[in-house]
């Protein structure tokens, strides 16, 4: 479990881009962080990391403090930033050389996420693309088998077959025990995966519901006649209509579409804080 | 395992510090023989085998050690690979004492094997070179002789090594990009700054002061005569041992502090 306690961060002490920041992320969820750009996503993997240390405030993972970077946290946690790091190896090198560290780690799953990937490594893996590099990461970190894994836009920079790959094999690896943490502006790209969201502005934490919460709060449809007497979160023109995020009263399901969601919180804020306060 | 140190997993860290960048790592130390064997041969074909012996000893051992401990700890220079050599799961004090085992004792150990094999090279080429049959060929022959690495000029370089290297370790924590290059200007001006304000307090203590070297010996020239004045050996030796162990050590144990809170 992570738990965020009145987490204030900010890279200057003057601006502060979080105040007072509690949250909790239980064991067994896909988590989506979505925030714009510049919103503060990275900066808060990085704090549950270790890599950034909050200016007042706790973070902790299964009881220990990412601060500290102790080694029994650090095989705990596998944090895959938006721009990957490898070096002029081979992927026999690079497993005999990191893979060691974490104990948990299995060679055969890492060949079956590669395969999954569509990964071929023939030589150094500096030689690969960007995505491919990005892909090796990922499946390298899932193989640790950490009971945390922190992913900073893994999906930038993957074509779009390899988003779709990306996302089954994040719900093939989900177990009880772990916690899988994903931050991106790209809602699409987390479409029928997570099933918590997180979203950031500003420094505040707008919304942070489950899908089914979200589900039973929420109801998104098109409709020619926008419906009076109804709370609506957000609406766009398209060309069968107008699409809308409203509140549910009837309980009905709909399928969520994130990206209106993400645009619904961050123009509606207050108006979130009510349909989701309200019970 | 245990958190702070632990025997297998440093073993672990020190191998893939190693191995990971094998062009830096083994490219410096090629680069520094490299420099160190050409300044050998320029030097004792143009002055004469002892000064090359000083001149490369100090170039290769100062320049490549330098640039050997400002890279151990160059993850930094780039956001993934800084954040990946943070979340590695080791220790600060095993990454840190990776650093110092690399910089301090791996290079040097290989530098001063090194420099004993091309040295012996050198000294026998120019021992050979003697015509025996010459009148002065004994003494010829036993004024040169390997370079000794307890000498007092060999002793001064060590000092300014792990001084110089501890700082380059050092500032290659708080820069992200070209920190030798950084470090080094530091170094220069603190050194430069030092030189200055040492001579001008010394030329009000004395007069006809002709060069004065911090912490060390003031020379005065009246004439033709030349006069030294050196530190009494107590001050003399206090310095010596606050510049070879607790300066180094400061440095050293700051890298540390600055390992453990390094942010990125």
């Amino acid at each position: 479990m992570i738990d965020i306690s009145n987490l204030s961060f900010g890279y200057s002490n003057k601006h502060l881009l979080y105040k007072n920041l509690s949250l909790s992320i239980q064991n067994g969820n896909i988590y989506g962080l979505l925030g714009k750009n510049g919103a503060g996503k990275s900066t808060l993997l990085k704090n549950i990391a270790g890599i950034l240390f909050p200016t007042d405030g706790n973070v902790t993972v299964d009881e220990m403090n990412p601060k500290r970077r102790n080694p029994s946290f650090l095989r705990t946690v596998y944090y895959i930033p938006e721009e990957v790091y490898v070096p002029a190896l081979t992927i026999k090198q690079y497993l005999s050389l990191f893979a060691v560290f974490y104990p948990n780690f299995n060679v055969e799953q890492l060949h079956k996420y590669l395969k999954e990937l569509e990964v071929e490594v023939p030589g150094k893996l500096n030689a690969l693309s960007f995505g491919q590099q990005k892909k090796f990461i990922i499946a390298f970190g899932l193989a640790c088998n950490t009971k945390v894994i922190l992913m900073d836009e893994p999906t930038n920079g993957l074509d779009i077959p390899s988003k779709s790959q990306f996302r089954k094999l994040i719900a093939s690896v989900m177990t009880e025990e772990r916690i899988i943490f994903i931050s991106t502006h790209q809602t699409r790209d987390l479409e029928n995966l997570i099933d918590q969201v997180i979203i950031v502005d500003n420094g505040q934490l707008l919304l942070h519901a489950s899908i089914e919460e979200i589900s039973q709060k929420l109801y998104f449809e098109t409709v020619s006649v926008i419906p009076a007497n109804n709370k609506i979160l957000y609406r766009e023109n398209d060309l069968k209509g107008t699409s809308i995020v409203r509140e549910n009263l009837t309980g009905e399901d709909s399928r969520i579409n994130l990206e209106y969601l993400f645009n619904g919180v961050t123009a509606e804020p207050q108006l979130t804080k009510e349909i989701f306060q309200n019970n | 395992m245990n958190d702070t140190f632990n025997i297998t997993r440093f073993g672990w860290l020190f191998r893939k510090s190693i191995l990971e960048r094998p062009t830096l790592i083994l490219g410096s130390i090629a680069a520094t023989m490299a420099i160190t064997f050409l300044c050998y041969a320029f030097v004792q074909a143009t002055i004469g085998v002892e000064r090359a012996q000083v001149v490369s000893f100090m170039a290769g051992f100062f320049i490549g050690g330098s640039l050997m401990a400002s890279s151990v700890f160059n993850y930094f220079s780039s956001n993934a690979s800084g954040s990946s050599f943070l979340m590695l799961p080791a220790s600060h004090f095993e990454k840190w004492l990776c650093g110092i085992l690399t910089a301090g004792v791996l290079f040097t150990l290989i530098f001063l094997g090194f420099y004993r094999v091309i040295d012996i090279f050198f000294v026998n080429h120019y021992r050979n070179g003697l015509d025996p049959n010459s009148p002065g060929y004994q003494n010829l022959y036993h004024s040169v002789d390997v370079f000794a690495f307890d000498n007092r000029i060999a002793q001064r370089i060590y000092l300014m090594y792990v001084n110089v290297g501890a700082t380059m370790l050092l500032g290659s924590l708080y820069f992200k990009k070209v920190s030798y290059i950084k470090v080094a200007l530091i170094i220069c001006t603190f050194v430069g700054c030092t030189y200055l304000l040492n001579l001008v307090f010394i030329t009000f203590l004395f007069k006809h002061v002709d060069a004065a070297n911090p912490f060390d010996h003031v020379f005065l020239k009246v004439g033709n005569e030349v006069g030294l004045i050196g530190l009494p050996y107590p001050l003399d030796n206090a310095f010596h041992i606050l510049s070879l162990y607790i300066v180094p050590a400061i440095l050293l144990l700051v890298a540390y502090l600055r390992l453990t809170e390094k942010e990125f």
